[in-house]
């Protein structure tokens, strides 16, 4: 998000006083109903993100391709973008099958902290927001930032981006941590190469916010920050950020494991 | 950046968004604020069951319901009525929380539909449960709450709880390995009803209803079809 655009979430409620005053109750109304609207905006973009967590919880995969835009992309761990909500449909069957749950399998995603931003023209919004994955296959730590529309007063699915902070299996992730997904790892593959490549646990990626910081205001440092283990601005994490890069800066994805 | 928001700002005002009359427009806007407050309200009632439901404060837990409330666990049957919903509860151990227990019941993911005319309302939450006791190996379970709600004389009351817990296992063997049946209506305290639905956890496969329509095509969920079950007979 560029810098106009955080300035202006920012400004968004900051009418003066003395504005108020000049104003005509009619002016004074639009006011109030775009404030209104914002808060009940920001509960739709909530509940669209909780109700895709609940259709994947489910195998609900028609209704969760329901909640994209025509045109939006979706992009999970490193498995690359798929571009428009026909692509997501395939994705979804093609990757865990038809719709309904079946017997014997969990895929929990539970949908929680979500930190929701709306446009001031009112018709984009942003969450960042994560799931706690309790499946059969273990446990996974996706984190969301995402991109909605409002189109026709529906707010819809425009990027859905899930990169992943930790999958691991049951044994916990004391004892093993499992590799990022890859574009080939299994069909369909992308339309578009992964937008980043990074490492997941105990490798770490700081997913730039799409908000800044709430009470100082300043933006977070969109370049992507990769490490091995150890905090921003330590000289481990300065040399681990010299292993491996590519050359548009980002790390470099683990081999896949042979199986 | 200034001038972007003033124009934008001049931009909103254009736009006739009513022809109605400055009273009649205050009065929809309050409506719109009062279903936003109502909304909050029920998210709080429901967050603080979790948390008293959590210590065991089963006499405050079952407080937060209307008197003619139900309270409906996994497979346990129904409870009707605040002194049902409390000695159900004590089914789960003693008031206050018993030493070496462990009872959490996270409340996340609400979806809340508060009706228009903002006394009533349901909700769909993810319910996530860590369980101890001691002697025993930790629990890990989850499942949906189905809950209604109801506002009377401006507060807002829990009328139906409805946990539908859908999986539970042994902290250390996991879901491959370990699977816990849930527990059915106690002999010592038989409920009011039934179970309102008979269903298995996992590793049965089991779809709560959905209270809510889809957010974007605006269709119900109703009709989502409920996976076949041998145990159960449902085909």
């Amino acid at each position: 998000m560029n810098k106009a655009l955080l300035a202006a979430l920012l400004a968004v409620t900051a009418t003066p006083a003395w504005a108020q005053q000049a104003q005509t109750p009619e002016q004074r109304l639009d006011a109030l109903d775009k404030r209104i609207t914002r808060l009940e905006d920001m509960n739709a973009v909530e509940r669209v993100q909780r109700a895709y967590g609940y259709f994947v919880d489910k195998g609900q995969w028609t209704q969760l391709s329901e909640l994209f835009a025509d045109d939006a992309t979706l992009e999970i761990g490193g498995r690359g973008i798929f571009v428009g909500r026909k692509r997501v449909l395939e994705y979804m069957h093609g990757a865990f099958g038809p719709d309904g749950p079946k017997e014997g399998l969990l895929a929990q995603h539970m949908q929680f902290q979500p930190i929701v931003d709306i446009s001031p023209d009112g018709r984009t919004a942003w969450v960042r927001s994560r799931a706690f994955v309790m499946s059969v296959g273990g446990w996974g730590l996706p984190l969301y930032e995402d991109e909605f529309s409002k189109e026709g007063g529906v707010w819809k699915f425009k990027r859905e981006s899930g990169p992943f902070t930790m999958y691991t299996s049951w044994k916990g992730w004391g004892h093993d941590a499992l590799n990022n997904t890859w574009p080939d790892k299994f069909d369909p593959p992308p339309d578009l190469p992964p937008s980043t490549v990074y490492l997941t646990y105990p490798a770490y990626w700081i997913v730039p916010f799409h908000y800044p910081n709430p009470v100082t205001g300043k933006p977070f440092p969109v370049e992507p920050v990769g490490a091995y283990h150890r905090p921003p601005g330590t000289p481990e994490q300065a040399a681990a950020r010299q292993v491996g890069k590519l050359a548009d800066g980002t790390q470099q994805i683990a081999e896949p494991p042979g199986n | 950046m200034k001038r972007a928001w003033l124009a934008f700002a001049a931009l909103a005002i254009a736009v006739p968004a009513h022809a109605q009359s400055v009273e009649q427009r205050i009065a929809a806007y309050r409506h719109r604020v009062a279903l936003l407050e109502d909304q909050d309200a029920i998210e709080n009632l429901q967050a603080t069951y979790g948390y008293y439901f959590d210590k065991g404060l089963w006499d405050q837990a079952a407080d937060l319901f209307a008197a003619d409330g139900s309270f409906e666990y996994g497979q346990r049957g129904v409870y009707i009525g605040v002194p049902h919903i409390r000695r159900a509860m004590l089914l789960f151990g003693p008031q206050g929380l018993a030493a070496g227990h462990l009872n959490n019941h996270m409340q996340l993911q609400a979806v809340i539909t508060v009706a228009d005319d903002g006394l009533s309302a349901r909700a769909r939450w993810q319910g996530m449960i860590m369980l101890a006791e001691p002697g025993q190996n930790g629990v890990w379970g989850v499942g949906v709450y189905e809950n209604e709600y109801v506002k009377q004389n401006g507060v807002w009351k829990i009328a139906k709880l409805h946990f539908y817990v859908t999986a539970e296992t042994d902290y250390d063997l996991g879901w491959t390995k370990s699977a816990i049946p849930m527990d059915g209506p106690s002999a010592l305290f038989p409920p009011d009803r039934p179970p309102s639905e008979v269903y298995r956890a996992f590793p049965g496969a089991y779809i709560p209803p959905f209270d809510y329509k889809n957010p974007v095509t605006g269709r119900s969920l109703a009709d989502i079809p409920e996976p076949a079950d041998d145990v159960v007979g449902r085909k």
